[in-house]
């Protein structure tokens, strides 16, 4: 396998996502009384996954530094909720590293000031806002049911990292408008250091058993560009586990049987498209 | 002007220029007629399959690796695949707009270290898969499920097994040894009658009360139609595409023809099995009854892409002179110990062939 001699160092440290609250609780459904913990949200099994794969890095070695860091995000709080979010995150043993409380237009700051490494959210606009500014960013895929699956599932998008810079030109050809190749672009910049460092992560287990899994999702590209992603992930030092290639099926009932956490969008998504990830 | 994006993706091109060298769309799945494929069914790895069994999965990753430049070689489906794809060459010159297509996809749960020696070799054999899943282990039925499959082919039989008991027309796959010629330009499918196409329940009563009961039982019920059996679907979904071709004055040279290859015997539990056919508004092009007799020789005649039958001794039978036989684990026949080739002959000579 040839890794590139750049990301033969490995990375020490922490590996940062962010996530905001209304994503880790469900604020639609009101508490009854003032004790109770807020309903779990869509980011629950996520946040369950992540935690099994960092027992699982510490089980084969103690002093592992390369684990998952979870800091959760919370804008325009009252007092009230504040408390609410740090006595349920306690009450469900969540293992929280920091909480932001800020306004609304403070987000894209406090994600830079904190050099995530990874900024996931249900809400498209809000993952393209930060892929604009150099965030990485991909979206939390809704898991409909809060079934806890031992498997924390990355999903890396075949067209952002099997498409070739000299290609992206030709991209307003489609209908695709300024800002979507400007996301996608952005996309392809970001997604690299993350991949490097799932990559990383991966290697500590083997093919079997292993509580990360990840998978290249082509959508819309050829079976050359899935091969294309297949090889560059590999060159990143990143083997991945499984393959979907949609050439432009339907992505929703796919998903629903891959069921990820993290999902890479290449926010190219045209008005006819049945395959917008979702 | 050079547009490398063009021929990687499926997008449709804002200016709606169609030009000659732009790639076919793929169907939507529910549009088309979707045929799944194992990767050990289209392709030949069984010298890989055997690195897996006796040195386990890392010694066969690293092999597929090692040899990832090597295309692999035809397996027992590929005829099949290709014959397919050489009908849709033809309904995409009658109904260039149509989506009722076949569409084939790669369904493996081998791991994605697997995936580019695989696409190697789709590319090397010019094959026209654009779909595929790797699941990396994981049981495939969702996928079937997602693709709104109308059959899946696998040479793992508990994988066909668990599709058929979810509804999903399957069969397993064998590697074979020799293979017939098979034509290029038409499709050819042939199918058993009982647990393939009907349900089990005559075969119930042959196994339980032997052959007398099973003629007697089937002339009295010559008029009540057989329940379906798990490739109904696939024999319907055929006869819809032959359809587009008679309306295009194409009957006599249908680049598809579907047989019916059944121990039934013409003079007697033959009927039921037509009148079945015609009442579910079905056909096949050629109905045989063999009366008992061993369906190789007359499927070495026919030269079919496949043959389904769900009695090991037949696919067996059939796969010794060169036909692809593919064994569909469905009803009474499953549950009973198979008979050796011996037990069978005796049984025949015993028969009476009415």
């Amino acid at each position: 396998m040839a890794v590139s001699h750049l990301f033969l160092q490995n990375c020490t440290g922490p590996l940062m996502i962010a996530l905001q609250y209304n994503d880790l609780f469900d604020l639609s459904i009101s508490t009854s009384t003032n004790t109770d913990a807020l309903p779990k949200g869509r980011a629950f099994t996520f946040i369950k996954a992540v935690q099994t794969v960092n027992e699982r890095l510490v089980d084969q070695n103690k002093t592992e530094s390369l684990l998952f860091e979870v800091i959760l995000i919370a804008k325009e709080c009252s007092e009230e909720i504040k408390m609410k979010i740090v006595e349920s995150v306690k009450h469900y043993g969540l293992e929280i590293g920091k909480f932001y409380f800020c306004k609304k237009e403070e987000l894209i700051n406090t994600l830079q000031s904190n050099k995530v490494k990874l900024f996931i959210s249900t809400d498209r606009d809000d993952v393209y806002k930060a892929l604009h500014t150099g965030i990485p960013a991909a979206l939390l895929y809704d898991q409909v049911d809060h079934h806890v699956l031992n498997q924390l599932k990355v999903i890396f998008s075949g067209e952002v990292i099997g498409f070739s810079e000299d290609s992206l030109d030709s991209l307003s050809d489609f209908g695709f408008g300024e800002t979507q190749i400007e996301t996608f672009k952005a996309a392809k910049i970001c997604i690299k250091e993350f991949a490097v460092l799932i990559g990383q992560m991966r290697r500590r287990f083997g093919h079997e058993n292993s509580p990360l899994c990840t998978c290249v999702l082509t959508t819309w590209g050829s079976r050359n560009i899935c091969a294309t992603a297949i090889k560059t992930l590999r060159e990143w030092g990143l083997d991945v586990d499984e393959v979907y290639c949609l050439a432009g099926a339907p992505c929703s009932p796919i998903l629903a049987v891959v069921k990820p956490h993290i999902l890479w969008d290449s926010g190219l998504h045209n008005m006819r498209d049945s395959s917008a990830p979702s | 002007m050079n547009k490398p994006l063009m021929k990687d993706t499926f997008w449709e091109r804002k200016e709606n220029q169609s030009s000659p060298s732009k790639k076919p769309k793929p169907p939507k799945p529910q549009n088309a007629i979707t045929i799944a494929v194992s990767s050990r069914a289209l392709f030949n790895m069984d010298q890989e399959q055997d690195i897996y069994e006796q040195q386990g999965m890392e010694d066969y990753l690293n092999y597929q690796i090692q040899h990832e430049i090597e295309p692999f070689a035809p397996g027992p489906a590929f005829p099949f695949i290709k014959a397919v794809e050489a009908v849709n060459a033809r309904l995409r010159e009658l109904y260039p707009d149509s989506e009722e297509l076949f569409d084939v996809v790669l369904m493996t749960s081998n791991h994605a270290h697997v995936g580019l020696r695989l696409i190697n070799s789709i590319n090397h054999h010019q094959l026209f898969i654009e779909r595929f899943c790797m699941t990396g282990g994981k049981s495939p039925i969702g996928y079937l499920k997602a693709y709104h499959t109308n059959l899946y082919l696998s040479a793992d039989s508990l994988k066909v097994r668990e599709a058929i008991e979810e509804g999903i027309a399957a069969a397993t796959v064998f590697s074979q040894g020799k293979i017939t010629e098979v034509p290029e330009t038409q499709l050819r499918v042939a199918f058993d009658g009982d647990a393939v196409l009907f349900s089990d329940e005559s075969e119930r009563i042959y196994k339980a009360h032997g052959l007398d009961k099973f003629f007697e039982h089937e002339k009295a019920h010559e008029n009540k139609p057989l329940d379906r059996g798990p490739l109904k679907g696939f024999l319907e979904a055929l006869g819809k595409l032959q359809q587009k071709f008679y309306a295009k004055g194409q009957r006599l040279d249908c680049p598809i023809r579907t047989y019916l290859v059944t121990a039934r015997s013409a003079a007697s539990s033959g009927t039921r099995a037509l009148k079945t056919l015609r009442s579910w508004g079905l056909e096949t092009d050629e109905a045989l009854f063999l009366a008992g007799a061993p369906k190789g020789p007359m499927l070495e005649k026919i030269r079919p892409h496949i043959f389904f039958d769900d009695q090991m001794f037949h696919v067996e039978g059939a796969a010794e002179l060169g036909t692809v036989a593919a064994h569909v684990p469905y009803g009474i026949a499953q549950r009973f110990p198979p008979k050796t080739g011996k037990e069978v002959k005796k049984d025949l000579s015993a028969k009476h062939l009415v």
